[in-house]
């Protein structure tokens, strides 16, 4: 790296440090929460905990590359933590021993969720209803089909292959790379494909998007749909993770996502944001959950703490933008 | 009369005289329903109870809605359930419209402590008998029918320090912070580690009754105390049951002692198999149906106990086989 010219004007290192904050800012941010963990419990950074960690955040990872798509085009989804239950206690009750290839479970899960994803994508759009209402509908819609599919009672007794999906392959748990695939090519979707590139122009200016020749309509229920269909494959992965379909599972787990996209650079109001600042704010996430519980935080602190980081985490954001 | 209701209706849209008609129609209904309620006539109707339950979507609270059914059939009384969803204040207007309906008896499986206590409040002002099943309000009720959580927490780490001779680390995970059975089933533990100075709580956290959250936390427990651990007690099944699943991942359940409470299926079966220590049996079945008896004792009234404590049982791999049917 070449030295700063000795003449440089205090503004203009203040806007390539400002360049430089919101291009790595957050990574930044997760290398200095991970080396205060790091040096306050040694535990933190072995292979076997970061592995750990890994696990933990897959699901809410899956999850928020979901939300991502939605977030840009300007929306947002609610529904996301009670489809999950839907669609993990649709896959269990098709996953009992004996009863179908593992692979039925999996797609009649994704299904199911990519299917919830196209009602709210479809109501928002023709009914023009705001998105936030829709999919607090199809949040308590789904809540209640989840309890009416396994009559309020957990789905247990699943195949030995639907639970090793929760399991790992050649050393490595199967959600991370369930997660890792997830978001390559989203990923490249997004940042290098035309229709990827719809998804922008949408959240930016939905008019000017419309007035150039988009079918905003369809774009957006698209985006809807892919949150469904990963919603749906979180809700199975979440299954075979703790052995059943949970009717009550998932609750709340949109607000993680969501915030996690947020913490990553994606905004509220659409066109801004990517897949790789999702990740790192899931990661930063998952990092501050696991580092409190090897600190032994008291689980009040951990609320308080966890609340902070987020705030605080999405100030900085805009700081920097500003 | 009729000229000038005549009148008085032709002055208003069709639609209007139509509603009004209905309005009375339905007015009319209520009024002779409320007029075959008189007592006398009662005896032939069945007794109605109204039902508000904390949350249907959890399996302990169905098992008790399943005998109180079941109960309430061989009785011949009438149930009507209402489900509060975890929200205390769809709880109070669900008693309100029993008490509007008026109900004969209700039961109520109450949220929380405090907030459920106006349900209880307003059934005793409307002179309706108040049951709660399971948990209990600040306000007390007509009766009360449940089991000590303290108990049940307290046969668990009896469990846990006989396993281990009274010496050892412990783990515990904890409900949902601040809801009855958390509060009592930590200090029953407490109480026991008290008494086992050789017992050393390494930590504690909420795993908020998720088996997914109790999974991540026994996984990150596992990296932050390793071989310190001996035992674990989990406040509810579903979290013993991801304690379980982690450690068998991390193959360390042989080494630890994993205990939990309220004896769900699910956790039945990891007992047999041998993979969950022990459980506590938690009757819902006596709670359920039991509450229903009472009812109907004081709504007939026949003597009545105001509080029924149901007992708790330690179910290890010795004596599953009773519960598994």
């Amino acid at each position: 790296m070449p030295p700063a010219p000795a003449h440089s004007t205090p503004a203009k290192s203040t806007r390539a440090w400002n360049h430089w904050f919101a291009r790595f800012g957050l990574a930044f941010a997760l290398l200095v929460v991970g080396a205060t963990l790091a040096l306050l419990q040694p535990q933190f950074l072995t292979a076997a905990n970061l592995l750990n960690v890994a696990r933990q955040i897959s699901i809410n990872g899956i999850l928020a590359v979901g939300v991502t798509y939605v977030l840009l085009t300007g929306g947002v989804d609610l529904s996301l933590g009670s489809l999950v239950a839907l669609t993990g206690v649709v896959a269990a009750t098709f996953a009992h021993p004996g009863d179908w290839p593992v692979i039925v479970p999996i797609t009649v899960g994704v299904l199911c969720g990519a299917a919830c994803g196209a009602v709210n994508g479809l109501v928002i759009t023709q009914g023009r209803i705001a998105p936030f209402i829709v999919t607090l509908g199809m949040m308590t819609a789904a809540r209640g089909l989840a309890l009416v599919v396994s009559h309020g009672r957990p789905v247990s007794n699943l195949s030995e292959p639907f639970v090793a999906l929760g399991g790992n392959v050649a050393g490595f748990p199967v959600q991370i790379l369930v997660l890792l695939a997830i978001a390559g090519v989203s990923g490249l979707f997004l940042a290098n494909t035309r229709p990827g590139r719809y998804l922008y122009a949408v959240g930016g200016n939905e008019e000017a998007s419309r007035a150039a020749g988009l079918n905003v309509p369809a774009i957006k229920t698209f985006a809807y749909t892919v949150s469904g269909a990963l919603a749906g494959l979180a809700g199975v992965l979440l299954a075979a993770r703790i052995t059943t379909g949970q009717p009550n599972a998932g609750v709340a787990y949109e607000l993680d996502a969501i915030a996690a996209a947020v913490i990553g650079g994606t905004s509220l109001s659409g066109g801004v944001g990517g897949i790789a600042g999702t990740l790192l704010g899931a990661l930063l996430m998952g990092v501050i959950n696991n580092g409190l519980d090897l600190l032994n935080v008291s689980s009040y602190y951990q609320q308080i703490i966890k609340g902070v980081i987020i705030i605080g985490a999405v100030w900085l954001d805009r700081r920097q933008r500003n | 009369m009729l000229e000038f209701r005549s009148r008085f209706f032709s002055g208003m849209p069709q639609c209007f005289r139509y509603l009004l008609v209905l309005a009375l129609a339905i007015f009319c209904g209520c009024d002779q329903k409320a007029a075959t309620r008189q007592p006398g006539a009662g005896e032939s109707k069945p007794l109605v109870i109204g039902v508000s339950l904390m949350n249907l979507a959890s399996e302990f609270i169905a098992m008790i809605n399943q005998s109180m059914e079941a109960e309430a059939k061989q009785l011949g009384v009438k149930l009507i359930v209402n489900d509060a969803q975890r929200s205390p204040e769809r709880q109070v207007q669900q008693v309100e419209s029993f008490i509007a309906q008026k109900v004969d008896a209700i039961i109520l499986n109450p949220c929380e402590v405090e907030a459920s206590s106006p349900a209880v409040t307003k059934a005793l002002a409307a002179r309706i008998p108040i049951i709660n099943v399971n948990s209990e309000t600040r306000v007390p009720p007509t009766a009360f029918v449940g089991s000590r959580d303290e108990e049940s927490a307290r046969l668990a780490m009896d469990y846990i320090a006989r396993r281990l001779e009274g010496k050892g680390n412990v783990l515990m995970m904890q409900g949902f912070l601040g809801q009855a059975a958390q509060i009592k089933r930590d200090q029953g533990a407490r109480e026991v580690l008290k008494t086992q100075p050789g017992l050393k709580l390494l930590a504690d956290q909420s795993a908020e009754w998720d088996r997914a959250k109790a999974i991540s936390l026994m996984e990150n427990w596992i990296q932050a105390h390793g071989n310190n651990i001996n035992a674990v007690f989990a406040q509810n099944d579903e979290m013993g049951l991801g304690a379980v699943l982690a450690l068998e991942q991390a193959r360390r359940k042989d080494k630890v002692v994993v205990v939990s409470v309220d004896a769900i299926s699910d956790a039945l079966q990891a007992v047999k198999a041998g993979r969950l220590d022990a459980t506590v049996f938690q009757d819902a079945k006596g709670q359920g149906s039991t509450a229903v008896q009472t009812a109907v004792k004081i709504v007939r009234g026949q003597p009545w106990q105001t509080q029924v404590f149901i007992p708790f049982q330690l179910i290890t791999k010795e004596n599953v086989g009773e519960h598994l049917k």
